[in-house]
């Protein structure tokens, strides 16, 4: 997805985006980065050993990838890759099976030098309704990928 | 052969915020974002730098300590990396503070490619005590 042209709005919703979590995605992540050492998010040994838990865990910065993909689908590639960010604090672990579901809501917008910030409130819950993450994001829009009247 | 441990064990009290870690490069590859975009399910991914973890790898190459759960994690988008270039990262300790009675480190990292395009920036707050998530959501 490319240039998306809309006008923004407090309250406006921003996805859903769901995300199936399993231990081939997990293990996908890593080894994207050359990590192929037993790990809390790799291997059953390693988590019960690091964190005490009784399997592995998905990094937070797989969840911070997803809090990425819901901005970016609503604001459009060439808008959120330049000028976006998210905030995303971790609240629960996210496991193996889990399926876990990010929504957003845009908070507020503001006048920038660069075209028109808007900050959104982003939550990930898992399939239990426990959230797993909040925090928050935002995108400066230029001008020119406004309606005329914005 | 096994290689011997150099670091230097985790002081989290001499821990220096602003300690700026020794710059490292590395390629991203169209193999590497082909396997992170499958990994997060998103064809369109456009920031496989995420899964690097560039803000504490030289950190965790400076230091040794008892390992590390993710707390918080901050990331802001400049420009999408581009296949085969050269990337730069600089990473610092930008942060570290003391709640509830545990520690946490905060690292910070920006990446530049071969061409001086900004990428990236990440910052992360890193618990020091990751057996917390167990006794929390296991115990």
């Amino acid at each position: 997805m490319g240039r998306v042209e809309r006008t923004y709005a407090e309250g406006d919703p921003v996805g859903p985006l769901v995300k199936e979590i399993t231990q081939e995605a997990i293990n996908l992540f890593e080894g994207s980065a050359g990590h192929s050492e037993a790990s809390q998010f790799t291997d059953e040994e390693a988590a019960r050993e690091t964190l005490g838990t009784s399997g592995t865990v998905a990094s937070g910065r797989m969840s911070i990838s997803f809090a990425l993909e819901l901005m970016r689908r609503h604001f459009g590639a060439d808008v959120f890759n330049k000028t976006g960010m998210v905030d995303l604090r971790f609240i629960r672990p996210v496991r193996p099976g889990d399926t876990i579901t990010f929504t957003g809501e845009v908070t507020d917008t503001s006048r920038e030098a660069n075209g028109l910030k808007v900050n959104v409130k982003i939550e990930a819950q898992n399939q239990k309704g426990d959230m797993t993450g909040v925090g928050s994001g935002s995108a400066i829009v230029p001008n020119a990928f406004l309606p005329p009247d914005e | 052969m096994v290689e011997a441990d150099n670091r230097i064990p985790l002081d989290w009290d001499a821990l220096e915020v602003g300690e700026t870690f020794e710059k490292f490069e590395y390629v991203l590859t169209q193999e590497m974002i082909d396997e992170y975009r499958r990994g997060v399910m998103d064809t369109e991914a456009a920031f496989p730098t995420i899964s690097h973890k560039v803000d504490v790898r030289q950190f965790n190459a400076r230091y040794s300590d008892n390992g590390s759960v993710n707390a918080r994690c901050a990331f802001h988008c400049y420009n999408s990396p581009v296949p085969g270039k050269t990337l730069t990262v600089t990473a610092w300790v930008a942060d570290k503070y003391l709640r509830r009675g545990k520690n946490y480190i905060v690292t910070e990292a920006i990446s530049v490619d071969e061409d001086g395009r900004l990428i990236d920036r990440v910052i992360t707050h890193e618990l020091k005590q990751p057996w917390e998530v167990g006794k929390k959501w296991d115990g």
